[in-house]
């Protein structure tokens, strides 16, 4: 049979940035994919090293711009490993109530293009949109900006949280629980919905570790993998949550992973509104200063479990700059898997599983 | 009573420029006697621009981080539509209006100039966020246009990193002021 290659990209409406696809069809199944990156590469890790510890925030928010808190967050972790400075109780459990609101947010938004990505479902996408909305309210409240919020410092957080804030969260996330349930009638158990998703791009549990997937990809084919458990920081030792897994490995098993992730992150959040109040020392950090603490550890190793998968930062310290900084994108490895899971399906079906993969081009680039 | 003559004499002086300046032009009469031909073609005309101004069609191209509160403008919280901005376009021949939403490096270039040649006239440019205005944080990035300026000819900047999406909507409604005519450039 003859092979017909076609491109796909660098702008398309579901390529969720610039992601450009170089596609062989024979007849209508796909044969190979060949993902082509860098529309969106401008060298972070190189203008790190320009810039003093706490200067490089902003530019790490822009790494994943679907869910900044969390980069920003793994970025002052590092930091605060290099330069030995302590978090307190009070801090780490506001630390893990603002991430997990992110998740969620990061979570709406993948629902949201997901369903956008099958064919114009347009209610999903507005519905994800209305409720991610609403989470980007509350974290305006609290740090002050609506998308990128620079709201981590060294040992703690910018400011300490509004006195409406746990109100207003506790009450989202009633409005939030109910809300799932429509989720999960319209989309989940929706069977045009499940036609499309079921049985579409499988991996496998071998070829999955053997990619190096992580996050909700390797969790939905069966591995029981988070680093909030297995490699666990903060407070999350404490907290009373479970690691979900599925075993199917294909596109719904994504989805639903992403939906029992939502409700787990509800929890979390409500336990450790609990329990903040009981902690003890200062939730708020060191002020930005010109003359930080000089780094005490060469080199610090950290890594997050971030909406998209396990984020890791390597960084060798110098006096006042990080003298080199590298970071492992969850998406960049992910988006290996594509070829693999790809193959053999339809055209159509392309995009729903670029979509359940969750990539964001700016953090495969950087 | 000078001051009151001086008063006078100043009235009927204006007066007099006003008139003297009024001398060579036609004024247009409120009421038109034409030819329904005639009249149909100027009514015609008038549809055309007054649509143009109320039906603007974006291009959907997000590039980077502005391109999320590109769709949250979109999307159910701010309703672009009730201002003839209706939903983005896919391809860039049914489009009027290209946000640039995001920061465009040295191997976009050529997609964003295609792109634009593409579009159908009139067609007008927005730069959505700082990174498409000036370069924006990247501005020492070694693979970053500095302002899509640099590329194509822009007719509204939106400030902000990234700006709200109430923001972009009044640039919107600027560029709508802009097609009408209401601001001259």
């Amino acid at each position: 049979m003859a092979i017909t290659r076609i491109n796909i990209g660098p702008v398309h409406p579901s390529t969720h940035g610039v992601a450009r696809l170089v596609v062989d069809l024979d007849g209508d199944t796909i044969v190979n994919v060949e993902p082509h990156i860098g529309y969106l590469h401008r060298g972070v890790e190189k203008l790190v090293e320009n810039r003093m510890y706490m200067q490089s925030p902003p530019y790490m928010e822009k790494i994943d711009y679907v869910a900044p808190m969390a980069v920003d967050e793994l970025y002052v972790a590092t930091v605060e490993k290099a330069l030995n400075v302590e978090v307190s109780e009070k801090a780490a459990y506001a630390r893990i109530i603002l991430l997990e609101l992110q998740r969620i947010a990061s979570h709406l938004f993948f629902i949201g293009s997901v369903t956008n990505d099958l064919g114009q479902s347009f209610t999903g996408f507005m519905w994800g949109f209305m409720d991610r909305d609403k989470i980007l309210k509350l974290l305006e409240n609290a740090t002050g900006q609506r998308m990128f919020y620079v709201n981590m410092r060294l040992g703690g957080i910018n400011r300490e949280f509004p006195q409406d804030f746990e109100y207003q969260t506790k009450e989202f996330l009633d409005y939030l629980e109910k809300r799932l349930k429509d989720y999960e009638n319209f989309i989940e158990k929706n069977p045009i919905f499940i036609q499309r998703m079921k049985g579409i791009g499988v991996l496998n549990i071998d070829d999955a570790i053997n990619l190096g997937v992580t996050g909700h990809v390797l969790r939905a084919s069966g591995v029981k993998y988070d680093v909030r458990k297995n490699n666990t920081y903060y407070k999350y030792s404490e907290l009373n949550f479970h690691t979900k897994i599925l075993s199917d490995g294909d596109n719904l098993s994504r989805f639903r992973i992403r939906m029992m992730e939502i409700r787990e992150s509800i929890r979390l959040i409500r336990d450790s509104f609990y329990k903040i109040q009981k902690a003890d020392g200062s939730m708020i950090g060191m002020p930005v200063k010109l003359f930080s603490p000089k780094p005490t550890n060469k080199i610090s190793i950290v890594n997050r479990e971030l909406p998209r998968g396990e984020g890791l930062m390597y960084m060798v310290a110098d006096d006042k700059k990080p003298y080199r900084l590298s970071i492992r994108a969850p998406t960049f490895i992910n988006l290996a898997a594509l070829n693999k899971i790809a193959k053999g399906h339809k055209l159509a079906d392309l995009f729903s599983i670029f979509g359940t993969l969750d990539m964001v081009m700016a953090d495969v680039d950087r | 009573m000078d001051e009151q003559e001086k008063v006078l004499n100043a009235r009927q002086e204006m007066d007099q420029l006003v008139v003297d300046s009024l001398k060579g032009r036609k004024i247009k009469p409120n009421v038109v006697f034409a030819k329904l031909s005639d009249l149909s073609k100027v009514m015609s005309k008038g549809v055309v621009h007054w649509s143009r101004v109320n039906s603007v069609w974006p291009l959907q191209f997000g590039l980077a981080c502005c391109a999320m509160e590109l769709m949250d403008f979109g999307s159910a919280r701010i309703d672009a539509e009730r201002k003839g901005f209706l939903l983005f376009r896919a391809t860039p021949r049914q489009a009027d209006v290209m946000l640039v939403a995001g920061w465009v490096t040295k191997s976009m270039i050529p997609e964003v100039k295609r792109l634009y040649e593409q579009m159908s006239k009139p067609r007008y440019v927005i730069a959505f966020g700082e990174c498409a205005t000036c370069g924006g944080p990247w501005w020492e990035s070694y693979n970053i246009v500095k302002g899509i300026d640099q590329v194509l000819p822009v007719d509204v900047y939106v400030v902000g990193c990234p700006p709200r999406p109430e923001n972009l909507f009044s640039a919107v409604m600027k560029l709508q002021k802009k097609i009408g005519g209401d601001v001259e450039y």
